[in-house]
């Protein structure tokens, strides 16, 4: 009783003993103009971003026809993100999706593994508390609604007014669940990335709070392999949508 | 707050994040006993089955995050205090 | 927890920045420089490719030639030994020849001697037998 009267204190449920370890949903409000947003989401960014920028640089600022050090790591990730979109999206029309895909899987992946590996709690911010900034709802929705305006402005692209057709595609009986998957495709992609983190940061956070000392150790690991996993399917979905909205529901059917 | 919604929030969470478990805990379990399977029946296959179950138990398991969105969001968020 | 703000939009921007940037920076130079890489890799194998064939093209050729110098070779020791085995042949005949002449010679003369020396010695007989029927006839 006493463990889970601290636990449910600790993590903000009561507010009746200050024994708060565990802060979920404070932030560090700035205010711009009457309008508010969260400024450990965006320090984090600013250093993730800041992070993939450099290494990006510093990876082509001299570039070698036999590459080494940062320059292999990079075009091993490269390399890697074009496999991933050239595997989901196909040989014919992948390469115009490879920066947006890529930069959706690097971005997310070392946001989320910036939140395991760096003890952000050294850092004091009068309030909240600094951690992956896709742990903050408002990422992953942007990052998911982004991935929605990506595969309509394909969809329109490829094929104009055309693409609408896809809705009635098969029978106009299910068009309401075709204008369903639209929304359900950004939910569910936000909520499984910010669930996953969240939850990862949670579980570690209330491991540490009973066992400081090893316990979470492994906890820890499975969250870094979690948080590329997720990276790895955000990545991967968003590019399948892509290719969707590309190749039209009929011919989606036929394979 | 009201202590009964309390009370209830505290309940729902816990079930909301149990039952949403039970499912994906199925299906995980089917997904990799079927990889062992033809991992056993075709082991030079192994790095590619292993990689295709763990992007569908990544998607598995989303589902039990679903339930655990739903237990944060009534424990820390809750929209009827 | 769920507070949507202004957080979002700019995120959406920040990201949308972030891959125009990643774009200059990382993706086109990267990209170039792979393709780059890999037409020099195809350029540079069917050039060896090439100088492969070539080469074993060349060794074909030079195993021919050493084929055909060596049934050359064998060839002419072959008509050589032909030639010395008949130069033996006619000098081993040659000589036997000379020596069945001098053979048939020698026997002549052996044969001439015999019958001088019969002539004589019938002669002597003749002679001898005259002495002897002279003396017993005396």
């Amino acid at each position: 009783m006493h463990y889970g009267s601290l636990l449910l204190d600790s993590i903000g449920f009561f507010d009746s003993l200050p024994l708060a370890k565990l802060e979920v949903g404070h932030h560090f409000y700035w205010h711009i103009g009457n309008k508010t947003v969260h400024g450990q989401v965006f320090i984090n960014t600013w250093i993730v971003i800041g992070l993939l920028l450099i290494a990006s640089i510093a990876a082509t600022r001299n570039i070698q026809r036999i590459p080494s050090g940062i320059q292999n790591l990079m075009e091993y990730a490269l390399e890697y993100v074009r496999d991933l979109t050239k595997a989901q999206i196909g040989e014919k029309e992948y390469r115009p999706w490879v920066p947006f895909v890529g930069t959706l899987f690097l971005f997310i992946f070392v946001a989320n593994w910036s939140g395991a590996l760096v003890p952000w709690k050294l850092f004091e911010i009068p309030e909240g508390e600094l951690a992956a900034p896709t742990n903050d709802i408002n990422t992953t929705v942007a990052l998911a609604l982004l991935v929605s305006l990506a595969y309509f402005f394909a969809g329109f692209r490829k094929k104009g007014l055309g693409y609408f057709a896809k809705y009635i595609e098969p029978t106009p009986v299910l068009l309401p669940i075709a204008i369903l998957e639209d929304f359900t495709k950004p939910l569910s992609l936000s909520f499984r990335l910010f669930g996953n983190i969240l939850a990862d940061e949670l579980v570690v956070a209330v491991l540490v709070l009973l066992v400081p000392l090893f316990i979470p150790l492994p906890v820890m690991m499975l969250g870094l392999f979690t948080s590329a996993i997720q990276a790895l399917v955000f990545a991967t979905l968003a590019a399948a949508y892509i290719h969707e909205a590309l190749e039209g529901h009929g011919e989606e059917e036929a394979h | 707050m009201d202590p009964l919604v309390q009370a209830a929030s505290v309940v729902a969470a816990a079930l909301a994040i149990g039952l949403a478990a039970i499912g994906p805990g199925i299906g995980q379990g089917n997904a990799s006993g079927s990889a062992v399977e033809g991992i056993a029946r075709q082991p030079e296959a192994e790095g590619k089955i292993r990689g295709t179950l763990l992007l569908t138990l990544a998607f598995m398991e989303s589902l039990t995050i679903y339930g655990l969105v739903i237990a944060l969001v009534l424990l820390f968020a809750n929209p009827f205090s | 927890m769920f507070d949507f703000d202004l957080t979002l939009p700019l995120m959406m921007a920040q990201f949308v920045a972030l891959v125009y940037v990643m774009n200059i920076v990382f993706y086109k130079p990267l990209t170039k420089v792979i393709t780059d890489r890999e037409d020099y890799v195809r350029s540079n194998t069917t050039g060896a490719k090439e100088q492969l064939d070539q080469a074993n093209k060349l060794a074909e050729q030079y195993e021919q030639e050493l084929a055909d110098t060596r049934r050359q070779s064998q060839s002419t020791i072959a008509s050589a030994q032909e030639e010395a085995q008949q130069i033996a042949q006619q000098e081993i005949a040659e000589v036997q020849k000379q020596i069945q002449a001098e053979l048939q010679q020698a026997q002549q003369e052996l044969e001439q001697q015999k019958q001088s020396a019969f002539q004589t010695l019938e002669g002597q007989v003749n002679t001898l037998s005259n002495q002897i029927l002279d003396k017993l006839l005396v």
